[in-house]
């Protein structure tokens, strides 16, 4: 009897000792003494490769420009990339392999909406700090969970900003044309509640199809209803299919971009109308502008590690979320853990870079969704300005 | 009337453009039975050669058209001897089509390493003033009209190809009965190289007719293969008029359902007339009934 009962005491020390070291594990798994592993998942390949495989280019920018100087604490930044195919099976995956075998030590991206929904539990499950950059979907970072984080406007905050700002702008007459997929309908049910809200009445209501190679009907339907505001619930190839068509009717009234539209330079050449974005308004979480001459090391840090690429706000989508990273490793101090990490990210306050609009503030735990100051940008004499 | 007639002018402009797609994929089924399912990414790399010549190299429209047709049909040539030749001896259409979908996500990532990274989308200039025209109270895009003209003008070319030159008629013999045009002594084998040749130019084509009015992008070639099939299902498969008329009511129909009914039908109303086809008349418009003796 007394024999099992010291050997029951024996294992449970066992047991404990191995859990608190798993625990302990746990906390600084994925440093030594020389470098940081930190992961990152989105989509390599696909239509969305530039919130995923894009944005990552940034982030390894500025890790690159960190390891230059020193690392962090005098640890190297290594970026361990995984490939999630914008798929949920893929992100669930992706964060497996990067938490459990890449055993990195703390996570960003996250560049689908519905990806990443399906792998919050995973991040969840694997207490793993992560920083979303790109999936704007509330359901990601609402209601908050402990470890996750998101530097990146939300999809219901910025149909709410469209809307107010159509009616700030004074439009009387106000459209609307989505997309009415998973992403879309994200935006597009809580803009239908906050126009109820509001007492709005869309003049028209349609839909253009992500893939979308012609809108003739939209801008015929669009024209006659004599819309004064557009909101435009599209990626950017769709709208400028859709501005193109309108324009080529005479048809340009005030358009309301979001955030997936915030390349205007590109976008204007994509319209590829003269005048295309005379009306056109967008928000922005980044501030990417070209021809600001501070972007410029940026600009050939990416080149230097991409020849194929060229600055644009896909890559600030990586670089915002690794400055945030950096600056929150930097404020942990030389022994960083997990706890430590999470706790300095929810103190995180008024943290200015050059890659967002406005200061990030993570209001830990009430809310972790830590980029709430959206910018209104137009495109005006082929330079970014911003408007009130 | 403008209304309606600006819609169906847009109809007939996107319809030709499904119509040549369609009959790049119907040229390439008559002679091999098979659907080629890299078709669409042909129809996308086409495009974007031909805006790397016209617009990063600054070649005339015509030139930029020429080179991305020699671009693909060299492509094409080179995809049948080395992927497609091998397998069409085992006579078993599947591991075809495997080859075909795996090389279509190739070509398209390709495309995304070539031409990714600037902004995704890139932009071909007008090739005329994006201005609409007026006349009989008709209204009409001069870009359209281009592009319907040119169209309509290759598809009279590959009907007069087809069925009077010499190449044409080992196209059609082969696509007729490829044993006994064996036994006559045609190499079937260099027939079918040439004829995805062909089935990829028409693609490239289409596309550089189609890039002004759109967006270029890697992922453009599924898209308008779906609908190009669709027109040739509609129209019969192996029907080359099949093809041409399938494409321009698939066309018009996608204009016509948003314009008067729903703008989110626009994307499936082709498919629902090709069910309602199928459902009907399940040869297609064109297509002929097989008869088999019993």
């Amino acid at each position: 009897m007394t024999f099992t009962a010291r050997g029951l005491a024996a294992c449970l020390l066992v047991v404990a000792t191995t859990g608190v070291a798993a625990a302990q594990d746990a906390e600084t798994q994925g440093i030594t003494d020389k470098e940081i592993r930190i992961g990152m998942f989105g989509p390599f390949g696909g239509p969305a490769y530039l919130y995923g495989k894009i944005s990552m280019n940034g982030a390894e920018a500025v890790f690159d420009k960190v390891n230059e100087s020193g690392g962090v604490h005098g640890r190297k930044l290594v970026l361990v990339r995984e490939d999630d195919g914008c798929r949920a099976e893929g992100a669930i995956g992706a964060v497996k392999k990067l938490a459990y075998e890449s055993k990195v030590f703390a996570l960003m991206g996250g560049a689908c909406s519905n990806s990443t929904v399906a792998a919050r539990p995973e991040i969840e499950r694997a207490g793993i700090p992560f920083i979303l950059n790109s999936a704007t979907a509330d359901s990601i970072t609402d209601p908050p969970a402990k470890n996750i984080f998101s530097t990146q406007t939300t999809g219901s905050g910025e149909s709410r900003a469209q809307l107010d700002f159509a009616i700030k702008k004074g439009a009387k007459k106000i459209a609307l044309v989505a997309m009415k997929d998973a992403w879309g309908m994200s935006r597009y049910t809580p803009l239908m509640k906050y126009l109820e809200d509001k007492n709005v009445k869309l003049v028209e209501n349609l839909e253009l199809a992500g893939d979308a190679v012609d809108a003739t009907p939209q801008a015929l339907k669009l024209k006659a209803s004599g819309a004064d505001a557009v909101i435009l619930v599209l990626y950017p190839k769709p709208a400028a299919v859709m501005m193109r068509d309108a324009l080529k009717l005479g048809y340009n009234p005030m358009w309301l971009g979001n955030s997936t539209i915030s390349d205007l330079k590109a976008f204007g050449a994509q319209v590829g109308l003269p005048g295309a974005l005379d009306h056109f308004v967008t928000i922005s979480s980044t501030r990417f502008d070209p021809s600001d001459p501070k972007l410029k090391a940026w600009d050939d840090r990416i080149k230097k590690l991409f020849p194929n690429d060229e600055l644009s706000p896909f890559n600030f989508y990586g670089l915002g979320s690794a400055l945030v990273l950096v600056e929150v490793l930097n404020r942990v101090g030389p022994q960083p853990t997990r706890t430590k990490f999470l706790n300095e990210l929810g103190k995180l306050k008024d943290f200015k870079s050059e890659a967002y609009f406005g200061p990030i503030t993570c209001n830990a735990p009430t809310s972790h969704q830590c980029n709430q100051n959206p910018g209104w940008f137009a495109w005006k004499n082929d330079k970014l300005v911003e408007i009130q | 009337m403008m209304y309606f007639s600006y819609l169906f002018a847009t109809g007939l402009t996107t319809g030709a453009i499904y119509a040549l797609v369609a009959l790049g994929i119907v040229v390439v089924y008559r002679a091999t039975n098979v659907v080629n399912f890299a078709h669409g990414e042909m129809f996308m790399l086409a495009g974007f050669m031909a805006w790397s010549a016209h617009v990063t190299f600054g070649l005339s429209y015509l030139s930029a058209l020429a080179l991305a047709v020699l671009g693909a049909f060299v492509l094409s040539i080179v995809m049948y001897r080395y992927a497609f030749k091998p397998l069409m001896a085992l006579r078993d259409p599947n591991p075809i089509l495997l080859v075909m979908i795996g090389l279509s996500f190739v070509l398209k990532g390709a495309a995304r390493d070539v031409w990714g990274g600037k902004g995704d989308y890139l932009t071909f200039p007008p090739l005329v003033s994006p201005e609409p025209m007026q006349f009989a109270g008709i209204m009409i895009m001069s870009q359209q009209l281009v592009v319907l003209v040119a169209a309509l003008l290759v598809m009279a070319v590959l009907l007069l190809l087809l069925r009077y030159t010499r190449a044409g008629k080992f196209m059609q013999a082969t696509a007729d009965n490829a044993k006994a045009a064996r036994l006559v002594g045609l190499r079937i084998d260099r027939v079918y190289m040439y004829t995805f040749g062909v089935g990829a130019a028409v693609a490239a084509i289409s596309a550089v007719l189609m890039a002004p009015l759109t967006l270029l992008n890697p992922d453009m070639g599924f898209a308008l293969f779906i609908k190009g099939f669709a027109a040739a299902v509609l129209g019969g498969l192996s029907s080359i008029a099949g093809a041409i008329v399938g494409g321009l009511i698939l066309g018009v129909a996608e204009q016509m359902a948003a314009g008067y009914i729903e703008t989110g039908l626009q994307e499936v109303a082709a498919f629902v007339v090709i069910v309602l086809v199928l459902i009907f008349i399940p040869n297609g418009l064109f297509g002929t009934k097989v008869a088999r003796r019993v």
